[in-house]
């Protein structure tokens, strides 16, 4: 099973290290299996074609993204 | 957010079931003891985690913790007789020990069967007004958690129990949010005199509307009550032996240079210390699937009143819940449009912080599909808390133990705080002690 419970919370982790440093993320990179889940949970943005977002940032599928290991960018 | 399945194996707690095999591996906060107050006194049936139980004193005050249904027929022990040190089936006459033996069978004079069948009977003790039931696999008992009210006298503590008919995650997840308070709790924080307050484009004048609300202290200076207009907090989190603690962190409002800050303690997988309440705790326990029960318990000067000092901390309103056992129940009351159009209040919901909060958690359905959340990074301690029972999940599954079970932790000294500190000052210095600091609190 695809833990998003793991990946929101090293992302959110990630996102508030950013912040901390100055940063302003505008993008989150996530494996594609993640990316393929939110947006099966997610069919009406999907069908309107709005970009998929996690935790305020819009997700960008990257297949040289661990599952588990989201990057903030 | 959650996949479907992911939020399916977090919310629910049946035996077999992931999160279910997890929370069996804590001592879980079950029923009241005052419930049960006197040696042989009427039996309660008790359930917790989807199944159900009977909880009785025997003649000598020892508590028993059995499977509800006699192993004979499966007639409820809830109807049983407690008599000479043991529970009798009314339907057979079977007599049970406390701890599971079957002392008597009538309608089976061998003894062979006796000898070789036990009951479902379960480890039972009483700390701080409550019956703590361990529910895993026998010899896997991890450390009691000796919070520091689980020794006190009954007469120095206040317990209300509020059951709610929703998913046990709805209710947890709002007991350690930190940034609804200054927003849904703004009605308290008029009646306590915080005065006008901002939430977005809405300006709302803060003048007291719920002069019947109970609050905690008394009327206070504005900056006294909530010291910040800062509705967006910095969340940071750190994981301790027994779960985690974070720490809302908020701008003082005219005091550049400070930091308002509340500190949070999750001890898993039940209790949350939580900053501004004094030296007490709210537990949530899953009854099933759709029913918990949201247990406060703060500890309260001797002499002072538990039940009225209860009243005061607790919100408890007659009218919608109440600390009898048939009036645990909430109902969510009616909500006041008109007052709320006029200005005069924020929510609309008379009777404080805990009928607000219970108002919008029931208000997510009976099991809250977390697949359509779009959650923010202020959501971390949530975030972090579904993270931690996820990661218990797969720990359980592959023979290990969940985590937060409070090794080198003294769990008497965990605490909550909330406090104006120098924006320099690491937050860490107000509980010292959640980090794991001490011995172990280990008992038999």
């Amino acid at each position: 099973m695809l833990w998003l419970s793991v990946v929101v919370d090293n992302a959110c982790t990630g996102i508030w290290e950013a912040w901390g440093s100055g940063a302003r993320p505008t993008s989150l990179r996530v494996n594609p299996q993640v990316y393929d889940a939110v947006a099966a949970a997610r069919p009406g943005e999907v069908a309107r074609d709005h970009p998929l977002m996690l935790l305020g940032l819009p997700l960008i599928a990257d297949s040289g993204v661990a599952t588990y290991e989201p990057i903030v960018s | 957010m959650l996949t479907t399945e992911e939020n399916e194996a977090l919310c629910r707690v049946g035996r077999g079931t992931p999160m279910g095999r997890v929370l069996r591996r804590y001592w879980t906060p079950a029923f009241q003891a005052a419930d049960l107050p006197e040696a042989d006194c009427a039996p309660i049936r008790v359930t917790v985690l989807g199944e159900s139980f009977v909880a009785f004193r025997d003649s000598s005050g020892r508590l028993g913790f059995l499977d509800e249904l006699c192993c004979h027929r499966g007639a409820s022990l809830v109807l049983g007789r407690v008599e000479e040190g043991g529970i009798r089936c009314l339907y057979h006459g079977w007599k049970y020990a406390a701890d599971g033996t079957i002392v008597e069978t009538p309608n089976l004079a061998s003894s062979t069967f006796r000898e070789r069948v036990r009951h479902g009977a379960y480890p039972v003790r009483e700390a701080g007004g409550l019956g703590w039931v361990y529910l895993g696999p026998p010899g896997t008992e991890p450390p009691f958690p000796a919070f520091s009210w689980t020794d006190a006298a009954a007469g120095e503590l206040a317990i209300s129990e509020m059951i709610m008919d929703c998913n046990w995650m709805q209710v947890q997840e709002g007991s350690i949010d930190s940034s609804h308070v200054a927003i849904l709790h703004l009605d308290t924080l008029a009646t306590m005199g915080a005065g006008p307050r901002r939430v977005g484009s809405l300006d709302f004048p803060g003048e007291p509307w719920d002069l019947d609300m109970p609050t905690p202290g008394t009327r206070r200076a504005p900056a006294a009550v909530w010291p910040s207009d800062d509705n967006a907090p910095r969340i940071e989190v750190e994981n301790t032996p027994f779960g985690f603690h974070y720490a809302a962190i908020r701008d003082v409002t005219g005091e550049p240079g400070r930091k308002f800050v509340r500190v949070t303690a999750f001890a898993m997988p039940y209790t949350a210390f939580i900053g501004g309440v004094s030296d007490g705790a709210v537990i949530v326990v899953p009854r099933d699937d759709y029913t918990c029960s949201s247990i406060g318990v703060f500890k309260v000067p001797r002499g002072s009143g538990g039940s009225a000092v209860a009243r005061r901390a607790s919100g408890i309103d007659p009218a919608v819940w109440g600390p009898e056992p048939a009036n645990r129940r909430f109902r969510v009351p009616a909500q006041d449009r008109e007052a709320m159009a006029a200005g005069k209040s924020f929510a609309g919901f008379r009777g404080g912080n805990r009928i607000q909060d219970a108002a919008v958690q029931l208000s997510e359905g009976r099991l809250y599909d977390r697949a359509k959340e779009h959650l923010v990074p202020a959501d971390l301690a949530i975030i972090r808390m579904r993270r931690l029972f996820a990661d218990s999940i797969r720990l359980v599954e592959a023979g290990g133990d969940p985590l937060g079970l409070g090794d080198g932790c003294d769990f008497s000294q965990i605490r909550a705080a909330s406090q104006i500190i120098d924006a320099g000052q690491p937050w860490q210095d107000l509980v010292p002690a959640n980090r794991g600091v001490g011995e172990p609190a280990r008992q038999a």
